[in-house]
């Protein structure tokens, strides 16, 4: 029965995806946005069911199924991610002429996957709930089907995933076969007893682990294709890419590599080479987005990293900082991305940075709103960004890896150029013909809008009861 | 103290900022009350608080703490007599900064009384913190406005020179946010967990080396802030793009926040580390002096004129500072405010001749004096309070710091003394070609004098000056404590601290207490003869 319990979450999720299929095949509705609805309903019961496992750790199947308090924190999280993007979503698929029920289907099997991924602690598990989401994934990429681009993003996405597919399950074949098992704590507990042949064989596996999730996450040096991706596909979707894998992955990394952070003496090789991605990560997707013209590009880059600072704090054991990064990040991503919906309006996707000129002047609220999203995502205070970052590296210099927290800075002041160079376009030129064409009858927009807003801020000045929820979460992590 | 004043101070101008976002846009007049009514709010605090502080005691005053993160990450604020006249200048220009951009200022005014709000309070609040991360917190916030300040109404590099504010400013304070890391890392974990209270902060003892490192970080943030030479070139581009308003304020207390920084922090929390590196930071610090003033020399533009002269005497503060002892600590203290004040009011000066001519070219100018003979007084009394004029209160300031210079090294106060040469030579030099002469243009033939609003901005100003000049006790008398407990601070090892800082703490005016009034005494009666 607990088993039962502990899926419900994504049980509800699941549901959804296939009722919004069979509705569309049968009651063959001529909008999908009633569907749209339909999935936040479904969405916002499987956060409900989240929150009320808070604190029971419920457990099933074997023990494969965990919903501890991280777990819950991390359900809630992407069901909130989805909902985002789903009430993007509303306006701007008829829009784009692809107002399509499986659209909102494809979603919610996204988030069964992140739910899998994030409620487990055995590889094999986080394995299934990573196909899941690829596969769902790379049909949303491609969904505008009239468009090269997205198509391009879609083939793209999908052969670079499969090979990173790939990756990842021959590490966890070299895994099993030198643990005998795939939960995280058996791996572990495995390296310290192994005689030198399984152990070089589990370090093996393990990194190959860390690539595939590399290439999935888009942590460099395993980036290349996240622009273009990015780019490429319909612009909620892009939101969904940067936000829901990152909160669902950089989870799943921490809990796998808990150990590797915390060991305090020596430090074996698999550490440095996180090390080293972390670093890489935060410097190439810094400087890759000084160069950027395209908001969505820009934001791209960003977002990869964002990842990189988040893989600090998986290298400094952090649970509550790396959970706390995480809504952070929720909320000043999935903002941003709505802003770029508003103005991308009845246009085409993608628009250039220089489009935005003189939207301070002409539609204040929206250059406001967008410019406390990207001062938190350039780490300002007193923002949510802000003190993400503040504990995320104070917990870093507290284990030691003060270097690692000096490039992270020195990245982070890069990228404070770029982000504000956006608002400079907003605030310090004038209209121009290249302007925007703002979508403003818009409210389940606005609502995204408002209630990124809401989090930004509310983390960054008074985050009170979530601190203490994610101190929990932490605290029962390990 | 039922009432949270010092909170009330530091939020009154936010929540006038708050209130304006929801004024409609085109109610431009009801705007600049707005913040000036707020602003003016928050001077009156600010003059309350300046009348109950208790001139007796080194300890912080009018202290409210309150849990705010958890671990160590807490609302705790008060002031001494280190900050309270940060504090007071910084309320009291704010509202004469508004009141100067009035007409200057007509593009979204909305938004422009609303950045100048919240820089007030970010200011303030970097004043009144005693917490580590909450002045962090405040340091960093306060450049969002003064970035928009800038950025949306300053001049035709304005873009540039923001950036490069922002950057060079951030560069500063992410190291020193790693120092605040390693800091939090180390902090002593008290009964209810680690603390960044400065009181507790001053307590740690720092193995030598990271004693170095963390004062490099934090020294280097301050120092670019200040700014020290070689780390200035950052404001001459800020100082001559913004508006007058966000000049008076970047040069009047922006620049304050760097040496205060060194003053709250740099120096008592690393004091091993401080002592081996004084002597390099001296040296910079009479480059600055030398090097600023020669540069305001052979300006063309008045504005990059005034920021020059402003790295120079910035110069002077931070060598005072650095002197560490009882006579230059206050001068440097005084001389902020000074500084504040004079080149406040030459910004002030430059802005209402800009408004009139469209131009900041010296020559441009040329027989203004006859067309606008009140302008030309204040610009004038602006000036010799610059140069450190007797009777102003440039020259309490001036003096104290050269003695204190004095009394530490003979070298460098006789190398430090040519900044009043250096400022008699570019200030009057400018004076006569603006002023005097004959009308070289048309522009000038149509000059107005300045009318009763702009008379409001600068005579309280002028009449500041004359008060400091002529009561310096006024000022001196409250910082006397707070500055022998600094100097406490910084002279012994933080090792013997908990206990010398327990025996300080019902503080005795010290024996110097009067020694500084009694050299200015001195000096001025010799100046009489």
């Amino acid at each position: 029965m607990t088993g039962l319990l502990a899926v419900s979450p994504l049980l509800a999720v699941a549901f959804g995806a296939l009722a919004v299929i069979l509705l569309e095949a049968f009651a063959r509705p001529k909008k999908a946005g009633g569907l749209g609805y339909l999935s936040v309903a479904f969405l916002a019961m499987a956060a409900v069911l989240g929150v009320r496992s808070w604190g029971r750790d419920y457990s099933g199947f074997g023990g494969q199924v965990v919903l501890d308090r991280t777990a819950v924190l991390l359900v809630v999280a992407i069901a909130v991610a989805g909902v985002f993007v789903a009430l993007m979503s509303l306006r701007y698929l008829p829009r784009r002429g692809m107002d399509r029920g499986e659209y909102y289907a494809l979603l919610l099997f996204a988030v069964t996957g992140m739910m899998i991924m994030v409620s487990t602690t055995s590889l094999l598990v986080v394995f299934l709930g990573l196909e899941v989401l690829s596969v769902a994934s790379y049909a949303l990429a491609g969904l505008r089907k009239d468009d090269p681009k997205s198509v391009e993003a879609a083939v793209k996405y999908f052969l670079m995933g499969s090979f990173a597919g790939a990756f990842l399950v021959f590490g966890l074949a070299l895994l099993y076969g030198a643990a005998g098992g795939l939960e995280f704590g058996r791996v572990w507990g495995e390296l310290g007893s192994a005689a030198p042949g399984p152990r070089t064989a589990l370090w093996a596996g393990m990194a190959m682990v860390v690539a595939g999730f590399g290439f999935k996450l888009a942590l460099a040096p395993f980036h290349m294709w996240a622009p273009d991706v990015y780019e490429g596909a319909p612009t909620p979707v892009t939101a969904f890419f940067t936000v829901g894998p990152k909160l669902a992955g950089l989870a799943v990394l921490l809990r796998f590599l808990e150990p590797l952070g915390r060991g305090d003496g020596a430090r074996p090789i698999l550490f440095w080479l996180v090390w080293a991605v972390a670093a890489l990560t935060m410097v190439l997707g810094n400087l890759g987005a000084l160069r950027q013209t395209n908001l969505k590009r820009l934001l791209a880059y960003s977002s990869i990293a964002h990842s990189g600072y988040i893989l600090v704090a998986v290298l400094a054991a952090d649970g509550a900082g790396l959970l706390f990064y995480l809504a952070a990040y929720l909320f000043m991503t999935a903002g941003a991305f709505a802003v770029l919906i508003a103005v991308e309006g009845e246009g085409a996707d993608g628009g250039e940075i220089d489009g935005l000129a003189g939207l301070g002047r002409t539609h204040p609220w929206l250059a406001a709103m967008f410019s406390v999203f990207l001062l938190s995502l350039a780490g300002f205070p007193p923002t949510a960004g802000f003190l993400a970052k503040f504990y995320v590296f104070s917990a870093a210099v507290r284990r030691g890896h003060v270097v690692l927290v000096v490039i992270a800075v020195l990245a982070s002041l890069v990228s404070v150029y770029y982000y504000l160079r956006v608002v400079v376009v907003m605030y310090m030129r004038e209209p121009g013909a290249a302007a925007v064409e703002v979508d403003r009858e818009n409210p389940a927009l606005d609502l995204v809008l408002f209630l990124c807003l809401v989090g930004v801020i509310q983390l960054g000045v008074w985050p009170g009861n979530l601190l203490v929820l994610i101190r929990q979460a932490a605290a029962a992590l390990f | 103290m039922s009432v949270p004043i010092l909170t009330c101070l530091t939020f009154l101008p936010l929540a006038g900022g708050l209130l304006l976002i929801f004024l409609p846009r085109d109610r431009v007049r009801e705007a600049r009350a707005t913040a000036l009514v707020f602003s003016l709010a928050a001077l009156a605090l600010a003059l309350v608080v300046y009348a109950r502080f208790d001139g007796a005691t080194g300890a912080a005053q009018f202290v409210e703490r309150a849990p705010w993160l958890g671990r160590g990450l807490n609302y705790h604020i008060g002031v001494d007599g280190l900050s309270l006249f940060l504090v007071l200048l910084t309320a009291f220009l704010t509202p004469v900064a508004l009141l100067s951009s009035w007409r200057a200022v007509t593009d979204r005014v909305r938004e422009f009384s609303f950045f100048m709000l919240l820089l007030e309070t970010g200011v303030v609040g970097v004043f009144v913190s005693l917490n580590l991360f909450l002045f962090y917190v405040f340091w960093e916030a306060m450049l969002i406005p003064m970035y928009f300040l800038i950025g949306i109404w300053g001049g035709r590099r304005r873009v540039y020179a923001t950036t490069k504010f922002v950057l060079f400013t951030m560069f500063g304070s992410l190291l020193m946010l790693v120092g605040i890391f390693v800091l939090y890392a180390r902090a002593n974990p008290t009964a209810a967990g680690p603390s960044l209270a400065f009181q507790d902060l001053y307590r740690l003892t720092l193995p030598p080396g990271v004693q170095t490192w963390l004062f490099l970080a934090f020294a280097l943030a301050f120092a670019i802030k200040v700014p020290l030479f070689p780390l200035h070139t950052w404001l001459p581009d800020a100082h001559v793009e913004a508006p007058t308003a966000g000049s008076v304020l970047l040069a009047a207390v922006l620049l304050k926040m760097g040496a205060y920084g060194f003053l709250r922090l740099g120096l008592p929390l690393f004091p091993d580390a401080a002592r081996t590196f004084l002597p390099a930071l001296s040296v910079l610090a009479v480059i600055g002096i030398i090097y600023g003033g020669l540069m305001a020399l052979v300006q063309k533009d008045m504005k990059s004129l005034v920021a020059y002269s402003s790295v120079s005497h910035m110069g002077l503060i931070m060598l005072a500072l650095f002197a560490l002892n009882f006579e230059s600590t206050e001068g440097a203290l005084f001389q902020m405010v000074n500084h504040g004040l004079s080149t406040g009011a030459l910004f002030l000066c430059v802005g209402v001749l800009y408004e009139r001519g469209h131009t900041r070219l010296i020559a441009d100018y040329g027989g203004v004096g006859r067309r606008m003979p009140v302008f030309s007084a204040v610009f004038l009394i602006a000036m010799l309070s610059s140069m450190g004029l007797p009777g102003l209160n440039g020259f309490v300031g001036e003096v104290l710091c050269l003695f204190g210079v004095l009394a530490a090294n003979k070298v460098l106060a006789a190398l430090a003394v040519t900044t009043t040469v250096l400022s008699a030579a570019y200030l009057l030099w400018l004076f006569r070609r603006v002023m005097h002469g004959p009308a070289l243009s048309e522009r000038v033939l149509g000059l107005k004098d300045m009318d009763a609003r702009e008379r409001l901005v600068l005579v309280p100003v002028v009449a500041l000056m004359f008060w400091l000049g002529l009561f310096p006790g006024t000022v001196l008398r409250k910082m006397d404590a707070s500055v022998a407990r600094y100097l406490e601070l910084v002279r012994t090892k933080p090792a013997a601290r908990t206990v010398a800082s327990a025996a300080v703490r019902p503080v005795t005016p010290p024996p110097q207490s009067s020694g500084a009034a009694t050299i200015v005494g001195s000096a001025m009666a010799e100046e009489g003869r």
